[in-house]
């Protein structure tokens, strides 16, 4: 864990990533279709109401996080869970691992969370000795693969079928095929093994309920459904910030979230899962626990970003960035990528760590308009941009470029000496090649735009 | 008459989900449209919890007891929701909610009556008691995380059927 504290090589994943031509294609393609089936979805609705509503309820959550997430957890343990929080990620690890041990469970299936990507789970209790299934396909795909998700709805967004075929076959000794029909009915067969044979099924949750202490799940595949309800053992693992007040808030968030990620208007199927299987009943668990993670959570509520938290996860930001759509996901090096991913890792993992992510957005907004709960993407990038200069996590030619800039936007004798000497110093530096981006720049106009207009 | 439109609302929504949607009137008409959905199906796996499921029309030889090893899972719902095409699956009851999960077609009745307007009429008035699992089901099991290819039935049904009362 010592090379926690360097920073992370986005500009040199970046520049890795934009030159694999095959995964700008995918990127392309992913993102595009995403944001046009969103933009079908919310044509004939009243999106902005509904997103202010959805905004309205995450604030107030935050302002009150603490007496919300107590009462969830009260009617979560009447419902019949058990209720365990863990304050960073090493504790959330071990919580679960100990609750796997105790019920003596060998193979865990798991359906897609994005928290459990955050703490780094699967390593864990795979050291531990324990076999970890992902269920969801993207998630199953990377897992035999090896790979960490690059989109946090659509893990295995960058690759391509004949990759996915390719892997299918040297790992699951299946027949090769190119056709994702093909290819997904290998995996639910496999998985259905998985399924029936798992002695804990691991899940996150979209949203937890303080009213009625339920979990709510949003999936297309099924594979959350049979993770929570088909093993004896359900442990949930989610971030304080999931809760919402009550089961009739519940609509604004099941009419955004989906319509956000995927441009539908419902995912095929959403679970609300509260407490555990009581007498008569055939359905839920035996045994619930629900891991409530802080991991740094409590500090951001009370700082200047807390904004941030009211992000419900949808990957619409992720879809309508330029940058995440030229250079994926993996290159923010990060657990969620994209604008989202960039505010949330600074705050989560420290400026030190996370602060060259700054550098990947045009601040063109984008990420601001798609948000179905509001959260000031914009502003949160350009207030951390602002810290980072602050703390002093820039280069030094940067700063110096700025102070140089400063002087002369402040003086205009000094703007037009700036101006001048720009075009002097033009063709000696394209000649010695200081700086290759100069290559790109147009050479300095002989008469300057504000003398043309004067 | 207000009820009519909700139920075509549903019908409307629910097919443009993938989901495969018949109406009848009464238990002749049920019997027959499940005889339709269920040609050469021969593993059936039906609770018989309502007054309705008890009436199916479901040869002996067909059924079995066991929804992990069916080919199909025909049963009453809660109910419905129209401006989202979902159904309503609930625990209550004692209903196993995943045995509609598993085989790889669902049959699922739902009666007009209890075919909700849209979502706040149905989760604004459960309360902070509900059963333990709720489940809205909207059309067939689908992925599309190879290249967004949409596919149909990866884990779940392939086949929903929705057979409205």
């Amino acid at each position: 864990m010592g090379a926690r504290s360097e920073s992370i090589p986005f500009r040199e994943n970046a520049a890795q990533a934009v030159r694999n031509a095959a995964l700008r294609a995918a990127m392309r393609n992913a993102t595009g279709t995403f944001s046009v089936k969103r933009s079908h979805a919310i044509a004939s609705v009243p999106i902005e109401e509904w997103r202010e509503l959805a905004s309205q309820v995450r604030l107030h959550v935050l302002d009150n996080l603490e007496e919300y997430v107590n009462r969830f957890e009260r009617n979560a343990v009447k419902a019949g869970a058990t209720v365990h929080r863990a304050k960073d990620a090493a504790a959330a690890r071990e919580i679960v691992w100990c609750l796997l041990k105790d019920h003596g469970a060998r193979k865990v299936v798991k359906s897609k969370s994005m928290i459990t990507e955050e703490i780094h789970l699967n390593d864990y209790l795979e050291r531990q000795g324990l076999t970890v299934v992902e269920t969801d396909l993207g998630e199953y795909i990377i897992q035999i693969a090896r790979e960490h998700p690059s989109h946090i709805i659509v893990p295995a967004i960058h690759k391509s079928r004949r990759q996915v075929g390719n892997l299918f076959a040297e790992k699951l000794g299946c027949e090769r095929s190119e056709d994702p029909v093909v290819l997904a009915k290998i995996a639910r067969a496999k998985l259905r093994e998985e399924f029936l044979s798992a002695d804990a099924g691991i899940s996150g949750a979209n949203f937890a309920v303080a009213g009625s202490g339920s979990l709510v799940l949003f999936t297309n595949e099924g594979n959350g459904r049979m993770c929570t309800t088909l093993p004896e053992l359900h442990v949930a693992v989610l971030s304080i910030e999931k809760v919402i007040p009550s089961l009739a808030d519940l609509p604004k968030f099941i009419r955004l979230l989906p319509r956000s990620a995927t441009g539908q208007i419902l995912s095929a199927y959403v679970s609300i899962i509260s407490g555990t299987r009581k007498a008569g009943e055939a359905t839920g668990a035996r045994h619930l626990h629900i891991v409530l993670l802080d991991n740094g959570r409590s500090d951001i509520v009370s700082g200047d970003c807390r904004e941030m938290l009211k992000c419900i996860r949808c990957g619409a930001c992720l879809n309508a960035c330029p940058v995440y759509q030229t250079v994926g996901g993996h290159a923010y090096g990060s657990t969620y990528p994209g604008p989202m991913g960039i505010v949330l890792t600074v705050l989560l993992e420290g400026m030190e760590r996370a602060h060259t992510l700054l550098d990947g957005t045009t601040l063109c907004g984008a990420c601001g308009d798609v948000c179905p709960v509001k959260v000031p993407l914009p502003r949160l990038l350009r207030r951390l941009r602002e810290q980072r200069v602050e703390i002093g996590f820039t280069a030094a030619a940067e700063r110096l470029g700025m102070v140089g800039f400063g002087l002369a936007a402040r003086s205009p004798a000094f703007f037009e000496l700036a101006q001048k000497l720009a075009r002097l110093a033009w063709k000696p530096a394209r000649i010695t090649g200081i700086g290759s981006t100069l290559d790109r720049m147009p050479m300095p106009a002989t008469t300057p735009f504000r003398k043309r207009i004067s | 008459m207000i009820q009519d439109a909700v139920v075509d609302l549903f019908i409307e929504n629910a097919t443009k989900a993938g989901a495969h949607v018949v109406r009848v009137t009464n238990v002749e008409e049920l019997n027959s449209s499940l005889a339709g959905m269920l040609d050469r199906v021969n593993s059936v796996y039906s609770p018989g919890l309502t007054e309705t499921e008890r009436t199916l029309d479901i040869p002996a030889e067909c059924r079995t007891d066991d929804y992990k090893d069916a080919a199909a899972c025909v049963e009453e719902v809660h109910g419905a929701i129209a401006e989202t095409g979902s159904l309503i699956c609930s625990s209550r009851g004692g209903r196993a909610v995943q045995a509609g999960l598993l085989p790889r077609r669902h049959i699922a009745i739902v009666s007009a009556e209890n075919i909700f307007a849209d979502l706040d009429r149905f989760l604004g008035d459960l309360g902070d008691s509900p059963p333990t699992n709720v489940t809205l089901e909207t059309g067939p099991s689908r992925t599309a995380d190879i290249e967004l290819t949409l596919t149909i039935g990866v884990h779940g049904p392939e086949h929903l059927g929705i057979i409205v009362l």
